[in-house]
């Protein structure tokens, strides 16, 4: 097994690096092309926001001596040369792997223990896309398609047995998870938009996934109320009719840019009088604040601003953070399995090979035995001898077979392939 | 069996889900509720076996502690990430406990459930105020569970940090349902009881436990009205539910006439007495 992986991130270099270097659309399907027809190899191109990484194969058949014809320099002067930038400016944002330390990343990064935000979701369907792209291309052969299938089991199981994806990363999403704290169902309550900031968009992107009966938008433009109506399939209503709606709805999302609060306290206690449904949850990611701190009660209204938001994006993120090493020990048993698997496979025609070969042989020596002796050895000692040699055949194959299964654990491809080449000597096993 | 036996796998089970909230492994919930399954069993078993009288406090702690550990299995299995065991059986464990303390003045011997003794209005009686009593147990959880989610969200505590509970909204409904159900049955029993005491010639009439039955229930009445008339809400609607549940604790600590009739007349022979045919 030949395996690489060249490529860059977010740790190793800036954005307006990874931007050279990424690969959209059409460029990815040559470079796919590109890098199989020139390497004869196998290839998967995981290209992201965050990182541009290639995956670059080769299945050594181990009863040949073939050599390796793809290396990190080879990797790097295509990557460079493909993109048409100096070999040098860019070889200081790179990063390889190989062997192992290849599946141990891939491992990490589809696991997202690799990525900006730990436990985030999206880079598992990144890595998914990228092989199913090289699947479109046939540029994924047996090794990249072992090895990604394995990854996404390794996301899986990283996913389910850790809370590392556990809870929500971002301010918006963060804003859903404290309205859940306070309402069970959705489908009779009303959500009120007061403003038309961008960070209230994708807040209010999330609070439709709770399906609310209504979502009604004011702003003291009609124009922009109508606007951001119209954009999210809500009813436009007056600045006017304000205070009418505070006693209506039961959810708010305020985002305005009004330079002081736009309802104080003495106004929310007049409105909260007025109030006959239940509690009113506020989310005011305004800056600086439309609602005054001071009517939030935990009770009847509960006010959350950008802070508290914030504050729960980072607790999550801080409790991630304690997953990370059961993630990485699933990480490392998986990279165990995956390599002591495929050292399996590559290991086996090797050993079938010398078993053929050594059965071949003994049988050979058996039947001449018997020819010579023929009519002195009854059946039973017949048998006694062709035990005795079969015993002896397999004494002798324990031996090579137990010392390259120990070397396959020792993880080195060196070793494998000085061992591997070893038996195919000393047996004579080449074709 | 003792009581001894249930209440200890209680024990254990409110130690395993305290456990739980520190490590929240899910080996804990199942072990929580194994022993608190275990304790169910062993309860059942004891209340088959000893039948204790529903009409005196430790029959009635006893039997209402059973139910509420129903109660505490059933919504373990369904709320397994939340932190409901460590409401729920606090309250079973309370009842045992009083059951057990104040259970002398109850001895089995007084005649166990005896139901051949018992006329159906007796029985209906008896039923629906236990049930009703139940309903206030639930409320009560509720109400304790709301307070302290009301207080992290004041607070704004991290979500993901220490006890998971249910929302706002759901704690409240699931008061609101507990308590409204819970007044028509305490009414129809209590209707039923002021008819069997008139058929007695108001026999019992200026017992304790009557009069504290009497106010739980205009308590009832009035949480019911803070809740509807008053359209109080959240909070103020919790606290007055835990001292409605504080009265109720209070009514059942008292004997029953019946019980304590039944406590003075000696059982005969055959372990009858003249049955609880008393008004209550």
């Amino acid at each position: 097994m030949i395996l690489h992986v060249l490529g860059c991130s977010y740790r190793t270099a800036v954005v307006g690096v990874r931007e050279k270097l990424a690969f959209q659309g059409e460029q990815l399907d040559r470079a796919l092309d590109a890098l199989t027809s020139r390497f004869d190899c196998e290839a998967v191109i995981l290209s992201t926001c965050n990182r541009v990484e290639l995956y670059v194969g080769q299945v050594v058949d181990s009863l040949s001596s073939k050599a390796d014809t793809v290396g990190p320099s080879a990797l790097i002067n295509f990557l460079a040369e493909f993109h048409g930038l100096d070999v040098e400016k860019v070889r200081p944002h790179l990063y390889q792997y190989q062997q192992s330390g290849a599946v141990r990343h891939l491992f990490h990064v589809a696991s997202s223990l690799d990525s900006l935000v730990i436990g985030e979701g999206q880079i598992a369907g990144q890595v998914k896309a990228a092989y199913e792209k090289a699947q479109e291309h046939s540029s994924a052969g047996p090794l990249l398609h072992a090895l990604f299938r394995h990854a996404r089991q390794v996301a899986r199981r990283v996913r389910t047995e850790t809370g590392i994806s556990k809870g929500h990363v971002s301010v918006s999403s963060a804003a859903v998870d404290y309205v859940r704290q306070v309402f069970d169902h959705f489908a009779d309550k009303t959500i009120l938009v007061i403003g038309a900031g961008k960070m209230g968009e994708l807040t209010l992107k999330h609070l439709k996934e709770l399906r609310p009966r209504k979502i009604v938008v004011t702003n003291r433009s009609p124009e922009k109320a109508q606007t951001v109506a119209h954009g999210c399939g809500g009813e436009a209503v007056p600045w006017e009719k304000l205070d009418e709606l505070l006693t209506q709805v039961d959810i708010v999302l305020s985002t305005t840019g009004a330079p002081e609060p736009i309802v104080t306290l003495e106004r929310y206690q007049k409105i909260a009088a007025r109030r006959t449904r239940g509690p009113l949850a506020i989310l005011d990611i305004a800056v600086p604040r439309d609602f005054d701190p001071r009517i939030h009660d935990g009770d009847q209204t509960c006010l959350f601003n950008i802070d508290d938001l914030q504050r729960l994006r980072d607790a999550t993120l801080a409790e991630r953070l304690k997953h990370v090493s059961p993630a990485e020990s699933i990480v490392e048993q998986e990279a165990k399995a995956f390599l002591a698997d495929w050292a399996r496979r590559r290991n086996g025609p090797v050993i079938q090979r010398l078993t053929q070969d050594l059965e071949s042989k003994r049988q050979a020596v058996t039947r001449n035995l018997f020819s010579k002796l023929n009519g002195k050895l009854s059946d039973a000692d017949r048998k006694y001898i062709e035990g005795a040699f079969r015993l002896l055949q397999n004494q002798f194959l324990h031996g090579p077979i137990s010392a390259l299964t120990e070397e396959t654990h020792a993880q080195e491809a060196a070793a494998q392939h000085t061992l591997l080449d070893a038996l195919r000597k000393l047996f004579r096993l080449q074709e | 069996m003792t009581v001894v036996c249930f209440l200890a796998s209680y024990l254990v089970a409110l130690g395993l889900e305290i456990w739980r909230l520190f490590r929240p492994r899910p080996i804990l919930w199942v072990l929580a509720l194994l022993t608190g399954g275990a304790g169910l069993v062993a309860q059942t078993i004891y209340l088959t076996v000893q039948q204790p009288p529903l009409v005196g406090q430790f029959g009635w702690m006893l039997f209402t502690a059973w139910i509420l550990a129903i109660f505490y299995l059933g919504g373990s299995l369904h709320h397994s990430q939340l932190a409901w065991g460590v409401f729920v059986l606090p309250v079973i464990i309370g009842l045992v406990g009083l059951a057990a303390l104040g259970g002398a003045l109850d001895p089995p011997e007084s005649g166990g459930l005896l139901l051949e003794n018992w006329t159906p209005f007796q029985l209906v009686h008896v039923a629906l105020l236990f049930l009703g009593g139940i309903g206030m147990c639930v409320g009560f959880v509720a109400s304790l569970m709301y307070l302290i989610q009301a207080h992290r969200l004041k607070a704004k505590v991290p979500l993901r940090h220490g006890l998971k509970l249910l929302n706002l909204e759901r704690l409240e409904e699931m008061n609101r349902r507990a308590v409204t159900l819970s007044f028509p049955l305490l009414t129809l029993g209590m209707l039923i009881g002021l008819g069997l005491m008139f058929v007695k010639g108001l026999s019992g009439w200026t017992d304790p436990r009557i009069w504290a039955a009497l106010i739980f229930w205009l308590a009832v009445g009035l949480l019911l009205y803070v809740r509807y008339g008053l359209h109080l809400r959240g909070r103020q609607v919790a606290v007055w539910t835990i001292v409605v549940f504080a009265l109720l604790l209070g009514c059942l600590s008292l004997s029953h006439p019946v019980g304590q009739g039944s406590a003075r007349e000696k059982p005969d022979g055959l372990g009858r007495v003249d049955g609880p045919g008393e008004a209550p």
